[in-house]
């Protein structure tokens, strides 16, 4: 038997290819005869422009074309075509001269060179009409209004409330301990250090669009509908993603105006954006303030959780965060729960989807705010959850289809030590450093994505090639296709071929909302099992085959070795080979079904961390980190780990190091660009202890796995806020926290 | 980028005759071509330098000297800076990341520009770039821009972590110019911006920076420099401090501090090493000569935290060197 590869530990199987420099990201990419685009972008916040002059630019050596409102590349009126829902916002630049936020594309230049398309770009100049753009988030709160669609599929404002209460206000004015606070975060992004880039060729009258993505299905679906195209008439190919975090989920403008100007010059075209562009161009995480009341027992039952989020929400749109609908709404047992979302406008960028979108602000003020009550009632944190602890999901009759977060309390506690932690704040330094303690629950949905399709190729190699159109920005997909696809065929490894990031691939929407292995591990587990039937098949129907005329049921399939009485036995290679068969196809799908019908369904996990604080300079370190997690069966340990640590660097990023800064009056960012706003870099990387409980989720989907891509980076914040407060007693409610605010 | 003219000379003299109005002195490019490609300085002949002879770091028991174009790993690995000027090592290695130093320059280092971000955007007014244009800072996000050495037209802060070791240990440049060479006291090479924040420095123009020398301070033996940073590395300061302390009994003998990440030059606090002298080094008498570091402060909208920020990491800074914490 060929040893069980899922739930092991496997390398990356592009770990070479990736750290050699052999991979080559969008940016990389060459063509014959290509030309390079850059963009013009607005220098107001908002308004309209008046003129443009890109005499000079078009002067300029080696410009080709200067495209501007004013001289349109031509796309469909997204009013006409509403369904261009991966272009992630509700306009296509230079289509009018409307200014909807700073830094907004205005132009492109296209020339011969990288060099003289950017050295032509800053002689173009513009005059506008300026408006100011409302860029404050907290200033907007009296104007916020309700979204004016469901909030993760229920009302803006829903209220739970026990029989005979009238109002959460009621329930919390009749609990023996409340605690009321507010919090808030600013705008976060999803920078990858992949910027975003396009390389536009037409061939035919077929676009071939070269773009990092976690979609290429829907960025070609998106594209050919902009164009007014058929979807067959465009090809994205997206086969190494440079880290995405949801900022490429979408394409955003540049994309297609790189497509038009190359049918337009018939040449082909990259655009990269500098990574100051992709602030603006592309996608953030809006900030998000949010207002939380707990009511308990003194004994620390709750009675009342009330729960309201505002978050910014770009005119350009398309995303806002649901704070309190994804988190209070879920993880807690309370007789009275009322969760609220508005939305306030804002003339910004467009906010998109950013890792664990809604769980990540949420949990970071509801996991403070159980914390500053276990404070209030001397209980342990951890016990105070686990008074409160839900078996079933609030406000649903349906019980979870698998959930074991009280063994991710226990199990953490053991594995961090939780039990030596000082009752009081304040109170434990190591020379100059004061040190803390901290802990949060994390919670993130699980989901299946629509159809997704995978196909298993049985090659007269010998070997198998898997695809799917997926993406792996970093995730290890590729390392999940192949290890789902070599167990179910019973074949080594490095026999088989993943490929994904192509939209010509069978279908699959991509990697995103921690779907993407969910669904598409199935998919291809049972493309493997078909792909044995059909090998069978065409085993015993092939008069030159060993096996032809037998029942196909006396046929066996084992480890690549196919076997009937008799002794008749041929490795599927040589057989097909025999055969001249360019090979054997099984085709395997997964869809989401009644299980949610049937069952709430939620990952969940908890996170333990260490802090130091130094005394005099009020410096933030995190030294130690315990996350255990319940995310059904482990595919890989080794990139599920991946996962995990990357998703709680994103909560340490929000809680001590992330603020992207709009500017009053005009909205730019003052910090757009790596060196200014800060990320988490080695030094910040505290130890990593991560355990998996995997216990499979056999009720959510056949392989009993959900997603993981997002819940490390819910609750993380919190467990850091936590800890900060207990090395020092300051409760620190505003993010990031920084020095300025442990002075 | 624009196109521009490139020469690499071999000699001192040929860069001189190369230099002048619209050039620009290549050595590791960590600035240079971060500000070219920005647009912000756009300089029609670069003239590389890296083949000149301006090597070397010497140690003579007198004098440290190092060749402006060492590079900043150089230096900071070398025997002598690591035994006699603990404090400039750990400014060196507390600076950008280890490929930066491999290629930056010390005399380029010297010589960086601000990290301010309306000096590097050129879609805003910036009086150092373009003089007379404004300053947005002074009302827009500062959060890190400096409170000492301002004026109306610049709250720009000086970058440098190696510059604020080598202000507190005295040192000097040489500069090498068509009318012969001379020493500078690198506190008195870099200017206020009072109305003329794109004057940064004493070099005329087509002079070059040759070398940095530090004279001995033996008891610069009992150094630090410390860095409050946002993050843990890779990042410049919010505040940091360069320090060096002669403490006998208890008492102080003599001190040299200088902060950095506060100031619109390297600042060297003389005000707080006068109130420091004669003094017995406690928690209590520090934080009180540490109060002086204030003087002339004018903060602004986000950044007068670093006023009690530099006070605590002078205080903690001295209880470090006086062996107190």
């Amino acid at each position: 038997m060929t040893a069980p590869l899922i739930g092991t530990r496997v390398g990356r199987v592009d770990g070479r290819f990736k750290v050699t420099g052999e991979a080559t990201y969008t940016a990389d990419h060459t063509a014959a005869g290509m030309a390079h685009g850059y963009l013009v972008l607005a220098s107001v916040g908002g308004g309209e422009l008046l003129s443009m002059d890109t005499a000079a630019a078009e002067a300029a050596p080696g410009v080709l074309a200067v495209y501007s409102p004013f001289n349109p590349l031509k796309l469909q009126s997204i009013k006409t075509t509403p369904d261009l829902s991966f272009v992630g916002q509700f306009w296509l630049p230079l289509q009018d001269t409307t200014i909807r936020h700073y830094g907004q594309i205005i132009g492109l230049v296209v020339a011969e060179s990288y060099e003289e398309a950017r050295y032509a770009a800053s002689l173009v100049t513009a005059t506008y009409e300026e408006r100011t753009p409302k860029t404050d988030l907290k200033a907007g709160i009296p104007r916020a209004v309700a979204p004016p669609i469901p909030v993760n599929y229920e009302e803006p404002e829903l209220n739970l409330l026990a029989d005979g209460v009238g109002s959460v206000e009621e329930a919390l004015a009749a609990s023996e301990v409340r605690v009321a606070a507010d919090y808030s975060q600013p705008v976060d992004t999803p920078t990858a250090i992949e910027p975003h880039a396009v390389l536009a060729t037409w061939e035919g009258g077929v676009l071939t669009l070269q773009v990092g993505t976690q979609s290429a299905v829907g960025s070609a679906m998106t594209t050919a509908e902009a164009l007014g195209i058929d979807v067959f008439q465009v090809r994205v190919v997206s086969p190494v993603v440079g880290g995405a975090f949801g900022g490429k989920m979408y394409l955003f403008g540049h994309p297609l105006l790189t497509a038009v100007a190359a049918r337009e010059l018939n040449r082909p075209i990259k655009t990269v954006l500098t990574q100051e562009q992709v602030f603006t161009v592309t996608g953030h995480r809006s900030g998000v303030a949010q207002r939380i009341e707990l009511g308990a027992s003194r004994e620390g039952v709750l009675n009342a959780v009330k729960h309201d989020a505002w978050s910014g929400f770009s005119a350009s749109g398309v995303l806002f965060e649901s704070a309190a609908h994804t988190t209070s709404r879920v993880l807690y047992k309370s007789p009275n729960i009322h969760v609220g979302q508005k939305i306030v406008p804002l003339d910004l960028p467009p906010t998109t989807w950013v890792r664990a979108p809604g769980e990540q602000p949420g949990s970071f003020a509801l996991e403070s705010a159980m914390d500053e009550l276990a404070v209030e009632l001397g209980i342990d944190p951890i016990e105070l959850r686990m008074r409160n602890y839900a078996d079933t999901m609030p406000g649903r009759e349906v019980p979870w289809s698998s959930k074991h977060l009280d063994e991710c309390y226990r199990i953490g506690a053991e594995r961090f030590g939780w039990a030596d932690r000082a009752e009081r704040p304040g109170t434990q330094a190591d020379g100059d450093w004061l040190v803390g303690q901290g802990m949060a629950g994390t919670v993130y949905p699980g989901n299946l994505l629509p159809t997704t399709v995978a196909v298993v190729t049985l090659r007269p190699d010998g070997g198998a090639t898997v695809s799917s159109a997926t993406a792996d920005p970093g995730t290890g997909m590729l390392t999940v296709l192949a290890m789902v696809c070599a167990q179910e065929l019973g074949i080594p490894l490095d026999r088989v071929t993943p490929l994904l990031g192509d939209s010509v691939l069978p279908l699959n929407f991509g990697a995103f909302g921690s779907m993407g292995t969910a669904s598409t591990a199935s998919a291809v587990a049972q493309a493997a099992f078909v792909a044995r039937a059909e090998l069978i098949r065409l085993a015993v129907s092939d008069e030159r085959s060993p096996f032809h005329g037998l029942d196909p049921e006396t046929v066996e399939y084992q480890e690549g070795r196919l076997s009937a009485p008799g002794g008749r036995q041929a490795d599927f290679g040589e057989l097909l080979t025999l055969l001249e068969s360019a090979g054997v196809d099984g085709t395997g799908a997964s869809a989401p079904g009644a299980e949610k019908l049937r069952y709430a369904i939620h990952s969940f996990g908890a996170h333990f961390c260490e802090v130091r604080v130094h005394r005099f300079t009020r410096e933030t370190r995190v030294s130690r980190w315990t996350s255990v997690i319940d995310a059904g069966q482990i595919i890989n340990e080794v990139t599920a780990r991946g996962q995990i640590v990357g998703g709680v660097l994103f909560g340490l990023g929000q809680a001590l190091l992330e603020d992207a800064r709009p500017e009053a009056g005009t909205g730019r960012f003052a910090n757009a660009n790596l060196a200014d706003y800060l990320l988490p870099v080695h030094a910040d990387m505290p130890d990593f202890d991560v355990h998996f409980l995997r216990h499979p989720d056999t009720s959510f989907n056949q392989i009993g796995a959900r997603g993981i891509g997002e819940i490390g980076a819910v609750g993380s914040a919190a467990a850091i806020a936590n800890a900060v407060y207990h090395a020092t007693g300051v409760r620190v409610r505003d993010l990031p926290i920084t020095v300025d605010k442990l002075l | 980028m624009r196109s521009f003219e490139y020469a690499a000379p071999v000699t001192v003299p040929d860069a001189l005759s190369r230099s002048g109005e619209g050039a620009a002195y290549l050595a590791g490019g960590t600035t240079l071509v971060d500000l070219m490609k920005l647009n912000v300085v756009r300089p029609e002949r670069v003239v590389d330098i890296n083949a000149l002879p301006l090597t070397g770091v010497g140690f003579d028991g007198q004098r440290l000297r190092m060749g402006a174009l060492e590079r900043m790993s150089d230096v900071a690995t070398h025997p002598a800076v690591a035994t006699e000027y603990p404090v400039l090592r750990e400014a060196l290695l507390h600076s950008a990341s280890p490929q930066l130093r491999n290629m930056a320059s010390i005399g380029g280092n010297l010589l960086q520009r601000t990290r301010c971000g309306y000096f590097r955007d050129t879609a805003m007014p910036c009086n150092k770039r373009e003089p007379g244009s404004g300053c947005p800072a002074q009302q827009g996000q500062n959060r890190g821009h400096a409170i000492l050495g301002t004026s109306d037209s610049c709250v720009a802060t000086h970058p440098s972590d190696a510059c604020v070791a080598l202000v507190a240990l005295d040192a000097s440049v040489e500069l090498a110019g068509p009318e012969g060479e001379r020493t500078v006291r690198l506190d008195d090479f870099y200017r206020l911006p009072g109305d003329t924040p794109h004057v940064e420095n004493a070099l005329a123009p087509g002079e070059l920076l040759a070398a940095v020398e530090v004279p001995h301070l033996p008891w610069a033996r009992n150094s630090a420099y410390v860095k409050v940073r946002d993050r843990a590395a890779y990042e410049f300061a919010v505040v940091s401090v360069a320090a060096a302390l002669d403490l006998r009994d208890g008492v102080v003998a003599d001190v040299r501090l200088a902060a950095g990440g506060v100031g619109t030059k390297p600042w060297r606090l003389t005000a707080v090493e006068d109130a420091l002298r004669g003094r017995e080094l406690t928690e209590e008498t520090a934080d009180e000569a540490a109060a002086r570091s204030a003087d002339g402060a004018r903060p602004l909208a986000h950044n007068a935290f670093k006023i009690p920020l530099l006070r605590r990491t002078l205080t903690h800074v001295l209880l470090r060197l006086g062996g107190r914490s």
